[in-house]
């Protein structure tokens, strides 16, 4: 399935019509810091999103872990697993399902490009999730890391807000 | 679902079976020799498996009632495409959850019309062995009550695990 | 309108028998993965559960045709990945049988401890997710807290925390160091009294018991006919181990029993997994105390491996059951076959039969007590 590029940057551009100025970056804020994801753990890594939601690694604390079953009721879908073409059809269906605004979080190095599964020959998996939906943050490993989930979520806040609102640890 | 509170099982001090003999690290005699299907005993330690049978394909049904009937379960069915030699293999694995036995029974079908009777009236199993099957190597499993895709996609006609499949 | 008449026409009483196709999945909170389940209900009775799977078909038997063996071993941590370590060894453990390689009894205790800490890893989860589905939010979170514990453990000597790739062809990649050690013996001591605590929290329960108990009766016959195994043929009373049945590694000369449960409900197979934690602890315990020193890996291991040709079987006790390997080789490096027979195909193979008339809300307690991740059925 072959997503339109230019069409989705020229609604982009023009939506929303009216711009409010400070009330758009309260908006924002509201919005960064009360994401609300979609249950949407396909293989491994979702294991890795139910431990970022646990205890220790704890989403709850910036804001997302209130995990929505419906789409209807979730603005961030974290596609975490391995993409098949027999599920196409149906993440196609959850994405359309959410209403705008929306983000994509791309989990793991299925979600981004097939992961470990493309070799010649390969039959039954999309080589990742941006060939469907346009994907807003990527975040790679396999699987990732809590912490790198909850990286890819602030990264997130930071394309929404313009600032990143946490300190970013710089590796030693 | 009565009203009342039913007692905790208690915590087990021994399996509730006898457990099953720990098997001699010699070939064991073959405990099937009363069948009257081709048994031969195989090198537990280098196979991974006791009991070896080569049938006919007309006679995997026969053989399947017959590992019933000793009380085997079926473990799984699977193919392999001999392309080399024009012919695919259906392997049956059975194992035994009283004795801890390893039977496998084997059958050569011509790959231009691999045709093989179902197992699914004996193990009801063997269902969803035998749609996986056709689904990787195209096996047509003859009475099989449906045999739609069942890890391809529904309209998948193309069977990727034979040796000359491109995708 | 008629109010007085007890039955009026086109009231609910009055009209025909209608069944419907309740559609769960893929995407759903309660089925562990992508499940889809085709249900024809009779208001809230399941008639009929027909399970659709392929929604995670990852090609894994393609790929092994087309990887060598050792280039295959991140695949065999992907198929079940909660139980990630078990599949690796029987994985393995066909490769050496096949080529005859001999693995150093150090690096068969290591193999035996992380195995085992992987199946607590597992179970853990299994318990946190299975009462998430029946509703009760709290224990994931403590099962997630010991499960930290132990993947901090297995982070220190391999790497990874969910999809280890630690066991080579002819023992491990990595020795065990003292930290792992301590650590190990420090989480059977922090663990005992964690099951105490769920057993009062949870199995106790009064509206768990309810929930549980009588519901989704599987016969050992039932089990046969399908080919299930694992905690579910051990819940219907069948001892029925491969650490027993076909032993491997050195489970032979560990001491354990095998818990098993007669009355075949969902309850039984709760009880048979909380009770396989404490017999885990109970390996690791003595693996530990016998854990000799030596290398880690075996001496001759060829570089490229090439089988003789024929058929190789290994068969391993994952946590949810019986996974065994089936090889083909062709004297290539690479296998001419991979064939993996997986436990949860064959437990979710009998929930069709095992779920006619029971509520909907039973048929997913059935579902969660057979403990599925939907990979393994896929592969």
């Amino acid at each position: 399935m072959e997503t339109q590029p230019d069409l989705c940057q020229l609604v982009k551009d023009c939506s929303p019509i009216v711009r409010f100025g400070l009330l758009d970056d309260w908006l924002a804020l509201a919005r960064a810091n009360s994401l609300w994801p979609l249950t949407f753990g396909l293989a491994c890594c979702a294991i890795e999103m139910m431990a970022a939601g646990a205890s220790r690694f704890d989403l709850a604390r910036f804001g997302a872990e209130v995990f929505r079953p419906s789409p209807r009721q979730a603005d961030v879908m974290i596609v975490a697993g391995t993409i098949n073409k027999k599920m196409a059809g149906a993440v196609k269906t959850l994405y359309d399902q959410m209403p705008e605004p929306k983000w994509v979080i791309a989990m793991g190095n299925c979600a981004i490009s097939g992961g470990p599964f493309v070799f010649p020959g390969q039959y039954a998996v999309v080589e990742g999730v941006d060939k469907l939906f346009p994907v807003d943050v990527f975040i790679p490993g396999c699987p990732p890391r809590p912490e790198a989930l909850i990286d890819g979520i602030l990264k997130l806040e930071e394309k929404l807000t313009g600032k990143r609102r946490w300190p970013r640890v710089k590796p030693e | 679902m009565n009203g009342k509170d039913t007692p905790l099982a208690p915590a087990p001090a021994a399996p509730a079976t006898p457990a099953p003999a720990a098997p001699a690290p010699e070939p064991r005699p073959n405990p099937l020799a009363h069948l009257p299907l081709p048994f031969q005993t195989a090198d537990y330690s280098l196979k991974g498996y006791h009991l070896d049978a080569t049938v006919q394909p007309g006679q995997v049904v026969l053989a399947a009632q017959l590992m019933d009937r000793e009380g085997f379960s079926l473990d799984t069915i699977t193919g392999v495409d001999w392309l080399a030699q024009g012919q695919m293999e259906v392997v049956y694995d059975y194992f035994h959850p009283g004795r801890g036995f390893r039977a496998v029974v084997r059958a050569r079908i011509p790959r231009e019309n691999p045709e093989i009777p179902t197992l699914s009236q004996v193990f009801p199993g063997a269902n969803w062995h035998e749609r996986e099957t056709h689904d990787f190597f195209g096996i047509r499993f003859l009475g099989h009550p449906d045999l739609s895709p069942f890890l391809l996609p529904e309209d998948a006609d193309y069977h990727p695990l034979r040796k000359d499949f491109t995708a | 309108m008629i109010v007085n008449e007890p039955n009026p026409p086109g009231s609910a009483a009055t009209a025909p028998n209608e069944t419907f196709v309740l559609n769960l999945g893929p995407q759903h909170p309660a089925t562990h993965g992508v499940l889809r389940v085709k249900m024809t209900m009779d208001g809230e009775c399941v008639l009929r559960a027909e399970p659709v799977c392929g929604y995670i078909h990852r090609m894994q038997e393609k790929m092994g045709e087309n990887r060598t063996y050792a280039q295959y071993l991140p695949n065999t941590s992907r198929i079940d990945y909660l139980s990630a370590m078990t599949y690796t060894h029987a994985f393995v453990g066909a490769v050496e049988r096949a080529a005859r390689i001999q693995v150093p009894p150090r690096a068969e205790y290591i193999r035996v401890i992380t195995s085992e800490l992987n199946r607590i890893s597992s179970h853990l989860v299994w318990w946190g997710a299975f009462l998430l589905d029946l509703g009760g939010f709290t224990p994931l979170l403590y099962a997630f807290d010991d499960r930290e514990m132990i993947l901090d453990l297995l982070e220190g000597i391999t790497g990874a925390r969910l999809t280890y790739c630690y066991y080579r062809f002819g023992g491990l990649y990595n020795d065990v160091d003292e930290t792992f050690l301590k650590g190990t013996r420090q989480f059977v001591l922090h663990m005992r009294p964690r099951l105490k605590m769920y057993r009062a929290l949870v199995t106790d329960n009064v509206i768990l018991r309810k929930r549980l108990i009588g519901i989704g009766p599987i016969s050992p016959e039932l089990c046969r006919k399908y080919g299930a195994t694992g905690p579910v043929i051990r819940g219907s009373g069948v001892a029925y181990d491969v650490r027993k049945a076909e032993p491997y590694s050195v489970y032979p000369e560990l001491d354990f029993d095998i818990p098993a449960f007669p009355e075949g409900d969902s309850m039984a197979r709760y009880l048979v997994r909380m009770e396989e934690i404490a017999q885990s602890l109970r390996l690791i315990e003595q693996a530990l105390d016998k854990l000799p020193a030596g290398p880690v890996m075996a001496e001759k291991v060829p570089r490229v491996l090439k089988l003789p040709a024929g058929d190789y079987c290994y068969a391993v006790e994952a946590a949810r059951g019986r996974f065994m390997v089936r090889l083909v080789s062709d004297n290539k490096e690479i296998p001419y076959r991979v064939k993996l027979r997986t436990p949860c195909l064959s437990n979710l193979s009998l929930f069709e039969e095992a779920s006619r008339g029971m509520l909907l809300a039973d048929a997913l307690a059935l579902m969660g007590s057979l403990d599925l991740v939907i990979p393994d059925i896929d592969r």
